[in-house]
């Protein structure tokens, strides 16, 4: 599938499923802290407290420069002033041990459940959603953003918190001096206005950066994508002189970014020592004419060194928080998208899927816009075998994407056993079904797992049963550790056919009361094909089982062939009524003969 | 293009490895003199910056807290008030005497410091983009047997992100480690040159700081490799899930897979909370190690003074106590930063393996050390007992012997896997045979240099890809001494024309990411008009099986008769109108050369050939003459 169309499509879902938030996904997502209020407010209180005991340093040393002073000074006041630094330190220790671990330790249980609630919600969601959107980007949501929203819950708002320290530690200053405070704070409008010309240039800078890096990161994904076409033309030199371009710029950018911030940083240290230099000249004076003690002095030099810490932290913070907001909204986008398949509030909870019988009545389907069957309308008695047969296009998978419900009609109705699909809850629906998908997915666990999906109860006898209609047997037999093989990422690699036969097993372990087959022998010869059709004969007999395929040898056997053409059934009938009719399908099995005559050409 | 959740999970992580660090210095090498200033620059902003304390302790202890001053206050006379004054106003200056200085040091320091960094930056630039273009050079010269085994993305990643990651940490991390070892050696040296016995009690937690941070590490690098471990695993999980979730649906797996996933996240999140533990322990413990450093400066001065009754500068007094406080404060800070520089250190290190384990693949297809001329081809070529096999063992082309005369018209039939398309991916090497040999105009084509050989055969395939840029662009592709006239001259000799100067902007119309704004028989034209344009002597055309509407068909037909003509030319004919006008007609079997000869004699023939005709080109035959032309 591909398109701009699709891609339209994802945008307007992505807004449609925006709506129900009022643009304010980030509020919704806060909620996920709520049952961590305890930790939170456990964390703040320790914060006041260590930042509380913190304060006393500058006073404790204030009292020993003091004593010296007025000469007052004892070894055991020495002693004590020096246990009591060590006591302070001890304290402001396990206070922020335990608000780290409070704090940080809550992040972590708010990613765990929403970790949980994104996979529940993506299971949720139907296939209509999954061509809109690529794995990489539901994957890169999951991994990039909820890391960005995970470090703007923890550290971020345990940086926010810390932040008490600023006026706690301003108030201690003006306590020791108000004058002394007031000229400290001179270069501060100083600092506010270097700072906001060098984050608005900044930020400007950083966006021409970035898109220079995107360019950069094109030019390489094109080049590898047309690998073909850059070698057929010898085109490599031209490449490479672009790319350097493309480097050069990136480059040059990037040097004025850094010749500004490396302006930025040591020019904002200045003004900081500036106004220690003032405090020191200022305070020295005041000293000096007798009007303060040294002993405040020090004091409060040594908060205007606690209060650097805090004010460095601010900046930090300030980025957590952005990324950490674009990184929830985009979670909030995936979360908040409406699944379009799901039970109706007035789902027949009792319904009840026994016979098998599948009724098309006028359906209609359009896909974007586009009709993919144009009222269809066929009936499938209970326990009849039908085949589908048709050209790549003519809309035999959709037939069946809509009898499982992986998408709704767009007009008209698909019964089974006389109920609206639509009215039967899912689980009940497609417990009903064994569905043998094109592509066989099979997840990395072992083959058992792998059979028994449908079934986690089924004994070995059973899946070996299965596998031995599925003609899978042999290839177990192959398999190192036989049932327990583990396959796919870090085991195993089956061949196109061994995964649908696999895929078969799993369908029919399930003992369906309807069987589909969508495709499902495509990747395996003919010779196999027709033993494993033999063995399926059997379990066909008593149930519904529809077939689709492009095959003739696959369909010739059913009960009942449809002949689909462009979304509409042009011919049905036995494989000989067919024939006799020299239609489509006679001109298809034809075609097929020759085909096979000359596969069988040594 | 999907990321690779598991990659993370496949490379072993050495924390330091020697020779990796010495190649990755190599990049820095050509800068080597720049990196001297700068570390130069950086002994001397050590030394400004840390003379700070120094002087406060001076104001202090001479001016701020004058004892001669303190002495006359304390007398209370008014004889002495005068003097009192002159004292004053004697410290006032000297205080300011000293503030000057600081603030001229801290001028000095900013603008060296300034002037550091922008070397620091310019070099570290510089390397990343040599690095950049290293990279990127050798992905040019791997073959497709490479390219098409590495997915698109995996490589993008070593070009960008990782060559970034190098850079961060190569050159501005190793000017950081500089930058705190000078520090660290330069206060160091301050405290002794002030007082030793001092300097020794700042020095006495570091074994103690130290040894924190081994167990620290220890605990948590092992921490860390489980959490790398297992978020791994979590990602995998689910990106697993999303790419099944029709078999998970259909199967009604969601709970079950839901309960294994959420088992899977509690263990990731388990050992995070265990990790938050040891980070928890490691930061307080350092901070109070700090503080032990300043309680043990003061409690000395305090016992020293006590001991004495005096204070004395440089020994015990106000201004030592602030003097130590402040150097223990900026001697710790480095120490503590240790343990950061290390974990950037393993990233950067796990970056560069990467990075040179492409770098170090060689490219299977190159050029002999002294290739032939492969100018003015005539066109005459001939396989010799060719045989190919991607995988080995499974042989794709046996024992292929043909010989094409210059000008002649070929066309290539044969069921899917017959092994048309290889024949001609190893006319161009894009691989090269494993037995036999290609001979061009006589010579072996691993004789000639790949890009000559590949610019005289002009090659177009089924799937035309466009880069994103003009129309013109996508012509010339980089020939820039083209002249207009003559990209415009091959659009309209291959009916190409028409459409482009319809299009807003004609050939300057820019062409989307793959040419997705074009439809498939335009591409195709735009294809014909580039390969035109670069007047190949050998034609190789893959044609398009896609149908496309007839008036479309007619020009492409026509275009390609044209592109034929006066060329030798090579046909994966899908069209019956190419098979009737070729001179040749290989029919391909199962990878061998089955029969040959003109339409005519191998529909006579009754064999492959006629039953492909009946398949592939009598239903294009029926609808020929229906069409009238």
């Amino acid at each position: 599938m591909t398109g701009r169309a699709e891609r339209a499509d994802a945008a307007e879902h992505s807004r449609d499923s925006g709506k129900a938030l009022h643009g304010r996904p980030f509020l919704s997502l806060l909620r996920y802290n709520l049952p961590y209020w305890p930790r939170y407010l456990g964390g703040a209180m320790l914060a006041m407290m260590f930042v509380g005991v913190g304060l006393v340093v500058p006073l404790v040393i204030r009292g020993i420069v003091r004593a010296f002073e007025t000469g007052t000074m004892t070894r055991q006041l020495l002693a004590l002033y020096f246990l009591g630094l060590l006591l302070i330190a001890a304290a402001e220790g396990v206070a922020r041990y335990f608000q780290r671990t409070l704090m940080i330790g809550a992040s972590r249980h708010f990613e765990f459940d929403l970790r949980n609630d994104y996979f529940r919600h993506v299971q949720r969601l139907s296939q209509r959603f999954f061509h809109c959107n690529q794995t990489g980007d539901i994957m890169a949501r999951a991994v990039n953003d909820l890391n960005y929203a995970r470090d703007f819950i923890g550290p971020g708002i345990m940086g926010t918190v810390d932040m008490i320290r600023l006026p706690a530690t301003l108030g201690m200053m003006i306590y020791l001096s108000g004058r002394l405070t007031l000229v400290a704070l001179v270069p501060l409008p100083f600092i506010s206005i270097a700072v906001y010309f060098f984050v608005r240039y900044m930020n400007r800078q950083s966006k021409v950066v970035q898109d220079l890096f995107s360019a950069l990161t094109a030019r390489v994904q094109e080049n590898l994508a047309g690998a073909r076409v850059v070698k057929a033309y010898g085109i490599a030199d031209r490449e490479m002189r672009a790319f350097r371009k493309a480097c050069e710029a990136y480059m040059r950018e990037n040097i004025k970014l850094v010749a500004v911030m490396s302006f930025a940083w040591p020019l904002i240290g200045m003004v900081i020592g500036a106004a220690v230099l003032t405090v020191v000249w200022y305070g020295g004076g005041m000293v000096i004419h007798g009007d303060l003690t040294l002993a405040d002095l020090t004091a409060f030099l040594i908060c205007m060194v606690m209060l650097a810490f805090p004010m460095a932290q601010f900046g930090w913070v300030i980025t957590l928080y952005q990324r950490g907001a674009v990184g929830m909204n985009r979670i909030a986008e995936i979360l908040c998208a409406v699944p379009d398949i799901r039970d109706e509030p007035d789902a027949l909870q009792e319904a009840a899927i026994t016979r098998g019988e599948i009724q098309f009545d006028h359906a209609h389907f359009a896909y974007n816009g586009v009709a993919v069957l144009h009222d269809l309308c066929f009936t499938i008695r209970a326990g009849e075998t039908v085949a589908i047969v048709g050209p790549t296009g003519s809309g035999k998978s959709t037939v069946i994407a809509l009898i499982a419900r992986e998408y709704d009609v767009s007009g008209g109705r698909v019964l089974i056993d006389g109920f609206d699909i639509r009215s039967i809850p899912l689980r009940t629906l497609r417990r009903a079904m064994g569905y043998v998908p094109q592509d066989p997915f099979v997840f990395s666990d072992s083959v058992r797992e792998n059979i028994r999906l449908g079934k986690p109860d089924a004994s070995d006898a059973a899946i070996r049963a299965a596998c031995e209609t599925a003609q899978f047997s042999a290839d177990l037999e192959e398999m190192p550790a036989g049932l327990d093989t583990l396959l796919g990422e870090r085991g195993v690699n089956l061949s196109g056919g061994q995964k649908q036969r696999l895929t078969l097993a799993r369908a029919i372990l399930c003992d369906p009361v309807i069987l589909m087959l969508d495709d499902a022998l495509s990747s395996v010869d003919t010779h196999t094909e027709e033993r494993i059709l033999e063995g399926l004969r059997e379990v066909m007999a008593t149930r519904t089982s529809i077939i689709v395929s492009h095959r003739v040898s696959t369909v010739r056997h059913a009960d009942r062939i449809l002949v689909l053409d462009d979304g509409r059934i042009v011919e049905q009938g036995t494989h000989d009524e067919l024939l006799a009719l020299d239609g489509l399908y006679a001109h298809m099995h034809r075609r097929q003969l020759l085909e096979r005559a000359l596969e069988s050409e040594a | 293009m999907s990321a690779d959740y598991h990659m993370d999970d496949e490379s072993p992580r050495r924390a330091y490895d020697a020779r990796l660090m010495r190649r990755l210095l190599g990049y820095v090498r050509p800068y080597r003199r720049w990196l001297v200033a700068a570390t130069l620059l950086l002994i001397v902003v050590s030394v400004i910056s840390n003379i700070a304390p120094l002087l406060i302790m001076w104001s202090v202890d001479h001016y701020i807290n004058n004892p001669d001053r303190t002495g006359l206050r304390a007398a209370d006379d008014a004889a002495v008030s005068d003097a009192l004054a002159g004292q004053v106003a004697a410290d006032m200056a000297g205080l300011l005497r000293i503030v000057a200085l600081l603030a001229g040091f801290m001028i000095l320091e900013a603008a060296l410091r300034y002037v550091q960094m922008i070397i620091v930056a310019l070099v570290g630039q510089r390397t990343l983009m040599t690095m950049r273009l290293d990279i990127f050079d050798h992905l040019q010269r791997l073959s497709l047997r490479f390219l098409d085994r590495n997915p698109v993305g995996r490589l993008m990643t070593r070009v960008t992100n990782d060559v970034e990651k190098i850079q961060e940490t190569v050159v501005s991390g190793m000017v950081q480690v500089v930058n705190d070892l000078l520090t660290i050696v330069v206060v160091l040296g301050f405290m002794i040159a002030i007082n030793w016995r001092l300097a020794v009690i700042v020095v006495a937690p570091v074994p103690i700081v130290f040894a924190t941070s081994l167990i620290f590490r220890k605990y948590a690098q092992r921490s860390f490799l489980e959490v790398r471990r297992k978020i791994a695993h979590l990602n995998a999980c689910l990106q697993e899930n999303i790419s099944g979730m029709r078999v998970v649906q259909m199967f009604r797996r969601e709970d079950a897979n839901y309960a294994e996933y959420r088992r899977r996240n509690a263990d990731h999140r388990n050992e995070w909370l265990r990790q938050i533990r040891n980070f928890a322990i490691y930061f307080p413990v350092v901070e109070f190690l700090g503080m032990l450093a300043t309680a043990l400066i003061l409690a000395y001065c305090g016992w020293v003074i006590l001991a004495t009754g005096r204070e004395v500068s440089g020994t015990a007094s106000v201004g030592t106590i602030f003097a130590f406080v402040f150097l223990a404060e900026k001697f710790f800070s480095p120490i503590r930063a240790l343990a950061d520089r290390y974990n950037l250190l393993l990233e950067a290190m796990a970056s560069s393996e990467r990075v040179f384990r492409l770098l170090d693949t060689p490219p299977d297809i190159e050029d002999k050390p002294n290739p032939k001329p492969c100018e003015a081809l005539r066109g005459d070529v001939e396989f010799r007992e060719v045989w190919f096999a991607y995988e080995p063992g499974q042989w794709v082309l046996k024992n292929i012997s043909m010989r094409i005369a210059p000008g002649e018209r070929i066309a290539i039939v044969g069921h899917t896997g017959a092994g048309k398309t290889t024949l001609i991916n190893l006319l161009n090497r894009f691989y090269d045979v494993q037995q036999g040999a290609i001979l061009l105009d006589g010579v072996d084509i691993r004789d000639y240099p790949q890009v000559a050989l590949r610019r005289k055969i002009g090659m177009v395939l089924q799937d035309v890809f466009l880069f994103s840029g003009t129309i013109e662009e996508n012509i010339r592709l980089g020939d820039d001494a083209m002249p207009m006239d003559h990209v415009r001259a091959c659009a309209r000799h291959v009916n190409a024309a028409a459409f482009i100067e319809k299009l807003p902007g004609g050939y300057g119309y820019h062409v989307g990411e793959r040419g997705c704004n074009l439809s498939t028989g335009q591409r195709q034209l735009l294809a014909f008009a580039r390969t035109l344009a670069h007047d190949p002597s050998i034609l190789v055309l893959d044609e398009a099986t896609s149908s496309i509407d007839t008036e479309t068909e007619a020009l492409i037909q026509d275009a390609i008769a044209k592109l034929m003509a006066g060329r030798t030319s090579i046909v994966i004919a899908h069209r019956l109108s190419t098979v009737q006008h070729a001179d040749l007609i290989i029919v391909m079997h199962h990878g061998e050369v089955r029969e040959s000869g003109t339409h005519q004699e191998l529909l006579a023939k009754g064999g492959i050939y006629r039953t492909l005709y009946e398949l592939q080109y009598r239903d294009a035959a029926g609808q020929d003459a229906a069409t009238p032309e």
